[in-house]
């Protein structure tokens, strides 16, 4: 069928690549993060929190061009499920991006030394690999409007999840070494951050379920335990 | 776990769909049409295929579609206007309150003063007054009696145009506003208490003002008469209808509470048409 | 580029000035062909006014034609006898123009309205001496002699296509959407009709009825025919013979009298000055119904 109304279909696109791309700018946030997490690197650490500003600019201009959008062209349907679920991935976007600032701000609090547990150290940087697979796997599922790639971030999620547990777990038996205790805690805070990020890439998830269905639908959170 | 967790985690595990129906109006239980089997044809053109079709009474159904899919043709097979032109023919059944409109027992005009209608353009009879206007229905027809005026005074009221013309009921019709006289057409309409509204496009020809008012008059007169409103204007379906019925070609592609069409169509057509892909 | 240098874009092309050629040139020989049409008009009138001027007079119109031949009467019979024929043509044209008119667009089928329209338009071009030769042989042969009646019936004939065409025109004028307001309040078809399409009609209906008028007020050739003979003391009875204004023009032009041919002059004065009041106040009727189907 001829295409009309073709300059907004145009916009919208945009709009949506400029959304997704905000997934990327994350994705390189959070591997410098980890890379500032690795090597107690203070300065990478200052330039991800000065960077997050990029991230939190995009948000800004992609979601007045979307109001906008709304505004002027009355969209309905599926246009409309799409411009509603734009919004919500910006602000997972944005919380992201101050997410790996939480981390960053959390490094120099370590100290100078050479962290005190090397394992756990490990561990927080898998939680960052895996975090990172979900969210190029988020930004996939959405472009591609796939929801069973989009339910399998749920499992990918119980990964980073598991872990979190286990930095939990190390951080219970540094406890009572006095001198390493306060590093675990930080640590602790830094693993906690990265697992909220991975809860964002899920939330992503749900809404490319939104798009493509038109229900919203918690794929899973605290209160429903994955069956 | 307590009662009240209970019932949280029962409220939170239900889908939340997007487009929920608007909570039921208390029906009428005057005024329900059904079409079984509507077909109409100018000469050999076959405009209206096979509709099978039903309007609540006490709502408000809109019927959307391009240019020439036959609209405002089934429109007017229900109130028996469609045979009126040359060569135009129409079958099938259209059932008002469970009688059948199109049985030959039945008087046309008699038809009409059950189903009224209001036309694209504001068409006052220009060599009457505002309020023989308004009674038009009643002393030309037999369905006058009584106090024809009071009646007459009634219609301007529920067609929200009162205030504005209760000082000069013997003016001429024709030197209101386009958005009055629309309503003093209205409100003609209103005068003979059908059970059923038809509106063909009735605020393409007004500003939007006008429009505006006439659409919230319709929110309200849906209590008192079924109302039909065929219109080009989407936005206009959504804000004003309770049903919407998407047409192409002749036939009835979807129908279904407003809010879903317009958020989650089940059609694909209806989904390229409603977001302008086509028409 | 500056601006000022822009307007090469606006510059004067040949192509401008031959279109603005043609342009004048046809509006010149537009308002020429105008102002000929009206010209001739002008002198029609003009010269009539002159030369009639000389003999109108408030004696001219109030008395009787002086008897055999003579001079110094005026046309105060002739005036009279015009009057009757053309009222009693007009109390038979009018009300059976606008019934046939009023059948053929509102109720006839097509199959009916058309050829119906095809006779009217058919009647409209018959030469009016042949109508009066028909209407000769109709009513005065039987009777024995002319009569107002006879000239009456003649230019009903003439009148009828007029009434019933303009009213046609008109009432197709009223437009459609005020009969389907009228159709979906479950209004019966003739009510309709007459309580809404004729009203709104009905300015463009007087008006096709006074342009009949005017256009038979002045017909001469049945007249000639039907009743050029009259007794002189006869003013009003129409089973005889009336005296009218046009065949006053055409014996007082025939006699040798120049002063005869004044009052000839005088008398048409007179028709032209009616026939011209009959236009204006119709051309005023007309505006005013367009206004109403239009507004």
């Amino acid at each position: 069928m001829p295409e009309t109304r073709s300059h907004y279909q145009d916009e919208l696109e945009k709009l949506e690549a400029s959304a997704l791309g905000g997934l990327e700018l994350v994705n390189a946030a959070l591997e410098r993060t980890a890379e500032a997490v690795e090597h107690q690197d203070v300065e990478l650490a200052q330039i991800v929190i000065a960077d997050d500003d990029r991230i939190d600019g995009r948000y800004l201009e992609v979601h007045q061009a979307l109001i906008t959008l709304l505004a002027t062209q009355s969209p309905v349907a599926t246009d409309l499920r799409l411009i509603s679920a734009l919004l919500h991935v910006l602000k997972n976007v944005e919380r992201m991006g101050d997410q790996c600032v939480n981390v960053c701000k959390v490094i120099p609090l370590s100290g100078n030394e050479p962290p005190a547990d090397e394992e756990m150290v490990e561990t927080i940087l898998a939680m960052a690999r895996q975090t990172r697979t979900l969210i190029v796997q988020a930004k996939r599922a959405f472009e591609e409007r796939d929801v069973e790639m989009a339910r399998d971030l749920v499992r990918q999620d119980d990964v980073v999840d598991d872990l979190n547990r286990e930095c939990f777990r190390m951080a219970l038996e540094i406890g009572d070494d006095a001198d390493r205790r306060e590093w675990a805690m930080t640590m602790l805070l830094a693993a906690r951050a990265i697992e909220r990020i991975g809860d964002n890439a899920v939330d992503i998830g749900e809404q490319v379920a939104f798009v493509v269905t038109g229900l919203f639908r918690e794929f899973e959170d605290a209160s429903h335990p994955v069956q | 776990m307590s009662k009240i967790a209970e019932q949280a985690r029962q409220l939170s595990s239900q889908q939340v769909p997007a487009g929920t129906a608007r909570p039921q109006v208390p029906r009428r239980d005057r005024g329900n049409v059904e079409l079984a089997g509507l077909n109409a044809w100018y000469g050999a053109n076959h405009a209206v295929k096979g509709i099978d079709l039903g309007f609540d009474a006490g709502l408000v159904t809109a019927i959307i579609g391009p240019s020439g899919c036959g609209k405002s043709t089934m429109v007017r097979c229900i109130n028996r206007m469609h045979e009126e032109i040359a060569g135009a023919r129409a079958e099938g059944h259209v059932r008002l309150d469970g009688i059948d409109l199109y049985d030959p027992a039945i008087d046309v005009v008699a038809v009409r003063r059950h189903v009224g209608m209001v036309f694209q353009k504001p068409n006052p009879f220009p060599t009457m007054s505002v309020l023989d206007n308004v009674t038009a229905g009643l002393r030309l027809t037999d369905a006058g009696k009584g106090e024809i005026e009071d009646r007459g005074r009634e219609a301007l009221v529920e067609a929200g145009l009162w205030e504005e013309v209760s000082g000069r009921l013997k003016s001429p019709g024709a030197g209101l506003s386009g958005g009055q006289q629309q309503r003093l057409c209205i409100a003609r309409a209103l005068a003979v208490e059908p059970e059923v509204l038809l509106m063909d496009e009735p605020c393409s020809a007004l500003d939007p003002v006008a429009t505006l008012r006439i659409e919230e008059l319709i929110g309200e007169l849906k209590k008192r008469v079924t109302i039909v409103i065929v219109t080009h204007n989407m936005q206009q379906a959504a804000r004003v209808a309770d049903t919407t019925a998407f047409m192409l070609g002749g036939e009835l592609v979807e129908v279904g509470p407003t809010e879903r069409l317009f958020t989650n169509p089940d059609n694909e057509r209806t989904e390229q048409y409603v977001t302008g892909k086509f028409g | 580029m500056s601006a000022a240098t822009d307007h090469s874009l606006f510059a004067h092309g040949s192509g401008l000035r031959r279109r603005r050629r043609v342009n004048r040139a046809v509006e010149l020989s537009s308002t020429v062909a105008a102002l000929l049409a009206v010209a001739v008009l002008l002198i029609v009138v003009g010269s009539v006014l002159l030369k009639g001027l000389g003999a109108l007079s408030l004696h001219f119109l109030t008395t009787p034609t002086a008897l055999f031949g003579e001079t110094g009467g005026g046309i105060s019979n002739a005036i009279i006898g015009t009057a009757i024929i053309v009222a009693i043509a007009a109390a038979i044209a009018i009300p059976i123009g606008l019934l046939v008119a009023i059948y053929t667009t509102e109720f006839a089928p097509p199959r009916i309205a058309h050829p119906v329209r095809f006779v009217l338009d058919v009647l409209n071009g018959v030469p009016t001496i042949v109508t009066g030769i028909f209407v000769y042989g109709l009513i005065v042969v039987p009777q024995g002699n002319q009569s107002g009646y006879a000239a009456s019936v003649a230019l009903a004939i003439v009148m009828l296509p007029i009434v019933a065409r303009t009213a046609q025109e008109v009432l197709e004028l009223v437009p459609l959407t005020l009969k389907e307001a009228a159709n979906a309040l479950g209004i019966a078809h003739w009510r309709t009709t007459v309580r809404v399409t004729i009203p709104t009609a009905a300015g463009g209906l007087l008006t096709g009825a006074l342009l009949a008028v005017a256009r038979v007020a002045g017909e001469t050739a049945p007249l000639l025919l039907l009743c050029s003979i009259f007794a002189p003391g006869n003013l009003t009875d129409p089973s005889q013979g009336l005296a009218s204004i046009p065949i006053f023009i055409f014996q007082a032009s025939e006699s040798p009298s120049p002063t005869a041919h004044t009052e000839a002059w005088a008398a048409a004065l007179i028709l032209i000055a009616f026939v011209l009041l009959l236009n204006v106040v119709a051309r005023v009727f007309y505006a005013r119904s367009r206004q109403r189907m239009e507004g």
